[in-house]
């Protein structure tokens, strides 16, 4: 997923940061929802991904170029007691498919085929002994990340699998 | 054995004959044989040999629960002859063979039986000056199967699987059970080991309407191999193992049938007749031409009937009991003009020329149950069928933590108590009428489809109507419904004889005289007889050897088989192949983002915990030695650069972040300025070192610091917790793979990176061990200006995304000054040359800070840190040993790592670090050694790999730059 921007803040009032700055966040722990506030003139598609990680710890990706990404990664640096930047710098790819379950059962203990979507669960897991954020879009299609130093590692051994189950990958990480 | 012509809807394709070889010779078969059925249509007289005594063996059960059809197939061991379809061309072997099956030398064991009791190894063989001889004997002759070191790795797609019922077992009970559950509203997964699922007598209209349902999922040829916590059943394919996670689980796995116990019960052409049938049934081979049937329930007579309607001629049926068998099933036998020899029993199978069955002794029955051996009556024949019981299938409800009850009406453990979602149905039950089978599954199918849920329906069954959880017991019927039926088993299927090899464990090559020498010798419970006798812990793990293996017990004792109890069979329950288990054998790398700058280089990669990281970088012309010299003197009289970015690195926010520190670290760092960074020495609760790194203050309330690079997730794990335990105001956040990390040093480094950035590198500006922000090639970066290596040097962070750019600006501005970089092994040199101890390589589980030399580090006036208490201990006792400088006499032979140091004969300590070292024109290391020899100048001993020993003298542990001018003001201005 090239030219995506990515940034983390944790704290008792990251959501307070966030809403200040016209991201809304979801309200429920382990759970993600598309917040406006960063779409461009392009549209929705601009609109960045909020995701919460627990109760306290977000995690926002939209376009790099997007001016309220642009704007809350300066602010951060010098954010106000209780809001504390996160680095991201994740490994970030998309799975999608007929076979995607299949694909991801061989690699995770998650019954991902049995999730609630209209919940927007955020599932984070293990893959292959990764820590992965998932994040299922619906239309068996999820979008992950994880630490960049597995990267090459995990796109590596996830293409494998997807090529022997039929499908294709383009190992480009984003 | 023979092959049967006409064809009766057998598993056999007759217009695809093949051909393959077993032990060198040629033979025919079909598509649809297995190994094993092909070779006994083919006549093969046996098929292996025993495990001990090398007897000839063959067919037994024909259901993969015995070892005896286990074959070494295409330089693959112990391929499961009965369960592994023929393919064109495969080259068979027999296993445990010495100079082929026919002739295989071992075979004279079975004439010194007299001379291998029961534990005999245990026994003998243990003189200390042959056991080695002893040892490479019993290597030799045990074990089963060659295994090839230069096979192909075969990596098989392991997956994790789902359903809300398991069902394990698809005769009649369990395609009852899936099809309730699926009925339900359940999802449905249904596995069998037969290779194709044919309901074993279950009516054809229940089998198609399980093969028609939707939420049923079939898996024939699967094996459930064990049962672990949370209803996870590890399910062995063909080509993949399974982590199948059930909300609930239907064990259907009938009963297994047990063999009848008298002389030469092994010889080829005795096997069970549910093996005989499946046989016949399923791959159209005859077991014998005429053929007798011991027989102790109505099984027997069912099997005789179906022979019979293949044209296969039963001679006799050698009844057990005293009473006839009634009923139709009998009535047909004796109409078919078959003899019924009334109470009598087996006594001894004759061994014909060939060695395979050629008739039966049979011996009166008296009133008490035991056998008046006088007058044996003789019964030729060329095969013998055994029919006298059966043993539940139970070894998994035992691992899921059921309880099972000796039933003295069935001769045979039924469930007694389940836990909640474990269901049993069918024979395991101790149900053996059709109908009764098909209702008990039933009624476990819809219980276990109700798991989890209310008296209300299921949510997903909305078209269903609402039913109440189904309120019959989750065990089988009460003992009272089971009187009045059929006795499956008969109590106590064994006859002895005076000459013995009466085997009671076919794979272990276990007699009755056996088992009760085990008894006699005091191992006389289950769980003890099993592991002195091995009784159960071949191939089969008990499946045709435990239940008579406890009657004899029981005998010996006197008591009931109901006093002694099951012993568990932990998992795999049945054989596995290591390739199911090893999967696809992920292994979790990590790299750093400057990996590829690496590779470019010519890196030679190490292992360092999850991290492939460069040992050194190679270079045409150079040895790897010669490399790693350069690297290290590129740095000590130049500029080096290596990539540390597998440190651990950790922020942490907030009003208390000093306080979390100064509670962690062993030295104080709430009072430590802005801008300056100090050594950390992490301790746990008994005072041991666990961790070290560099502790810089970016900000009041923002520290920043790294850890070893095994230890940050630990470390991270550790403070998070330690945090929440004591409730301070501060944020933990882990960068580690989300900064990249580089070290640039040497003398001519402040020059180097003062032409990429925008800091102020002079000493008044950055002083030694100040931190300083700034950019550096555009990138913005966190300095560091420390000394591991002991040169002048910056170690410089950044994001992870800019390492690769990072490191391209100060590789190409530092060439022309002679840079090299420099990997993991000159790193060791340079840092070993100024006395730096690496955590978990100089330090182990019990090193403290007085034993390493790094109180200073520690500051014992704060109120509390981890560990302070234990220090405060250890200090009255003082260290048991010391961390010291070690430089050595000689250089032609170099100690390694954990060489010991032998003082007058004792071990007095050991080499923890070690290497040549250029700059200094000598070989230096650290060692732990013994306090009292712990003093500059003492002259030690160490033994290197070959027994001799190296001199070496014990030195201050600072070799290079004592005085750290390297370091201070003006130095390579």
């Amino acid at each position: 997923m090239q030219n995506r921007g990515r940034l983390g803040l944790k704290g008792a009032r990251a959501q307070e940061w966030l809403a200040a700055n016209g991201v809304i966040a979801p309200a429920a722990a382990n759970s993600w929802t598309l917040s406006e506030a960063g779409a461009g003139t392009e549209g929705a598609t601009d609109a960045l991904l909020v995701a919460r990680l627990g109760t306290s710890e977000f995690f926002v990706e939209g376009a790099a170029s997007a001016p309220a990404m642009v704007k809350m990664s300066r602010l951060l640096d010098s954010a106000s007691p209780g809001v504390y930047p996160v680095t991201r710098e994740d490994w970030g790819f998309e799975l999608g498919g007929e076979q995607v379950h299949e694909v991801l059962a061989q690699v995770c203990d998650v019954n991902f085929a049995a999730l609630r979507l209209d919940a927007h669960p955020l599932v984070m897991t293990l893959m292959i002994g990764v820590a992965v954020l998932v994040v299922p879009l619906g239309g068996l299609q999820y979008r992950m990340w994880c630490d960049p130093t597995f990267g090459p590692y995990l796109s590596e051994s996830l293409g494998a699998v997807v090529i022997e189950c039929g499908g294709s990958y383009t190992g480009d990480r984003g | 054995m023979y092959r049967l012509e006409a064809p009766a809807g057998d598993w056999l394709d007759r217009s695809r004959p093949l051909r393959f070889a077993f032990e060198g010779r040629e033979y025919p078969g079909y598509a649809g044989d297995t190994i094993s059925s092909a070779l006994a249509a083919a006549g093969v007289p046996f098929l292996a040999r025993s495990f001990k005594y090398h007897r000839p063996r063959s067919i037994l059960s024909f259901a993969d629960h015995d070892s005896n059809t286990l074959f070494q197939v295409d330089g693959v061991p112990n391929v499961r002859g009965d369960v592994t379809w023929l393919r064109e061309g495969m080259r068979v072997s027999a296993i445990n063979t010495f100079g082929g099956l026919a002739g295989d030398k071992a075979r004279v064991l079975d004439r010194f039986g007299r001379l291998l009791p029961v534990g005999f190894y245990y026994k003998a063989f243990h003189g200390r000056r042959l056991f080695p001889r002893w040892e490479r004997m019993f290597r030799a002759l045990t074990g089963l199967g060659e295994v090839s070191l230069n096979a192909a790795r075969q990596a098989t797609p392991k997956r994790h699987g789902f359903c809300d019922v398991l069902v394990i077992g698809a005769g009649p009970s369990g395609l009852s059970a899936a099809m309730a559950a699926a009925d339900n509203g359940a999802s449905v997964v249904l596995v069998d080991e037969a290779l194709k699922i044919s309901g074993n007598g279950a009516p054809p209209a229940l089998l198609a309407a399980v093969r028609g349902a939707a939420s049923i999922s079939l898996r024939p040829a699967t094996v459930a191999a064990g049962y672990y916590a949370d209803h996870c059943v590890a399910l062995a394919s063909l080509d993949r193992l399974t982590k199948m996670r059930a909300k609930a689980v239907v064990f259907a796995g009938g009963a297994i049938e047990q063999p009848a116990v008298f002389r030469n019960n092994d010889l080829p052409g005795v096997m069970l007749a549910s093996g005989a049938l499946r046989l016949m049934e399923r791959h159209g081979v005859a077991p014998g031409r005429r053929v007798v049937v011991v027989a102790a329930n109505l099984e027997a007579y069912e099997a005789c009937a179906r022979l019979g309607a293949r044209g296969v001629t039963v001679s006799a049926i050698v009844e057990w009991r005293a009473a006839p068998e009634n009923g139709p099933a009998a009535a047909a036998c004796i109409a078919r003009g078959i003899p019924v020899i009334q109470a009598h029993a087996p006594y001894e199978a004759i061994r014909g020329p060939d060695g395979t069955v050629a008739g039966l002794l049979a011996v009166p029955v008296n009133a008490a149950g035991g056998v008046e051996s006088g007058a044996p009556r003789r019964i030729d024949c060329d095969a013998i069928l055994m029919s006298v019981g059966w043993a539940p299938a139970a070894q998994l409800l035992l691992q899921a933590g059921g309880r099972m009850r000796f039933s003295e009406a069935l001769q045979q453990f039924v469930p007694q108590e389940l836990p909640p979602g474990i269901f049993a149905a069918g024979r395991l039950n101790g149900i053996y009428d059709l109908e009764s089978r098909l209702g008990d599954g039933r009624r476990a199918g819809s219980a276990a489809a109700h798991v989890g849920f209310s008296a209300a329906s299921r949510p997903d069954a909305a078209d269903e109507p609402r039913r109440p959880t189904p309120p019959l017991p989750t065990v089988g019927f009460d003992e009272e419904l089971r009187v009045g039926e059929r006795r499956p088993s008969h109590p106590f299927p064994i006859v002895d004889h005076p000459d013995g090899k009466n085997f009671v464990d076919f794979d272990e090559d276990l007699q009755v005289k056996d088992l009760e020498n085990a008894a006699q010798e005091g191992f006389d419970s289950s769980e003890l007889l099993k592991r002195y006798s091995t009784v159960g812990m071949g191939p089969s793990q008990g499946k045709h050897s435990n239940m008579n293996a406890l009657r004899v017990l029981a005998r010996f004792r006197g008591v009931g088989v109901e006093r002694l109890g099951l012993t568990t069979a932990r998992p795999m329950y049945h054989p596995v192949p290591m390739k199911l288990l090893a999967g696809r054998s992920f292994h979790p790398e990590r790299r750093t983002p400057i990996d590829a700058q690496h590779a470019a280089l010519g890196a030679v990669w190490m292992p360092a915990g999850n991290w492939r990281r460069p040992e050194y970088y190679a270079v045409p012309g150079e040895s790897r030695a010669e490399s790693i010299e350069a690297e290290v003197h590129a740095v000590r009289s130049g500029v080096g650069l290596i990539d540390v970015g597998t440190l651990g690195k950790i922020e942490v926010h907030g009003p208390d972040a000093g306080e979390l520190l100064d509670r962690v670290y062993a030295g104080k760092f709430s009072g430590l300025k802005i801008g300056m960074t100090r050594y950390g020495l992490m301790l746990d609760e008994s005072g041991v070192i666990v961790d070290d790194g560099v502790i810089a203050r970016l900000a009041a309330e923002l520290y920043y610091f790294t850890t070893t690079t095994g230890g940050s997730a630990t470390v991270f794990r550790e403070l998070l917790r330690l945090n929440a335990l004591w409730g301070l105001n501060c944020a933990l956040v882990n960068v580690t793979g989300h900064r990249a990390a580089v070290n640039f040093t040497g003398p001519a480094s402040r020059d180097v990176l003062r032409a990429l950035t925008d800091v102020d590198l002079g000493d008044a500006a950055f002083p030694y061990l100040a931190v300083r922000c700034g950019d550096v090639a555009g990138v913005p970066a966190r300095l560091m200006r420390v000394g591991f290596v002991g040169e002048l040097g910056y170690e410089i962070h950044v994001p992870a995304g800019f390492g690769p750019t990072l490191w391209r600006a100060l590789y190409e501005a530092g060439r022309p000054r002679g840079l090299r970089a420099f990997g993991v092994e000159a790193q060791r040199v340079l840092r070993l040359e100024k006395g730096h101890f690496i955590v978990g390589q100089d330090t182990d589980g019990l090193t403290d800070p007085f034993e390493a030399n790094a109180m200073w580090a520690v500051a014992m006036q704060k109120p509390f840190f981890v560990g302070q208490r234990s220090l405060k201990i250890l200090a009255a006792r003082g260290p048991r040993q010391k961390l010291v400088g070690v430089e050595l006499a000689e250089t032609a032979r170099l100690p390694k790592e954990c060489h010991l140091i032998i003082d007058q004969g004792q071990i007095a300590g050991r080499i923890t670090s070690i290497a040549r070292s250029r700059a200094l024109n000598k070989s230096i290391g650290l060692a732990m050694l013994s306090p009292e020899l712990a003093q500059v100048g003492r002259d030690i001993q160490i033994r290197i790999e070959d027994g001799g020993m190296v001199g070496g003298r014990v030195a201050a542990a600072i070799f290079y730059d004592p005085e750290n001018r390297r370091q201070k003001p003006g130095a390579a201005a």
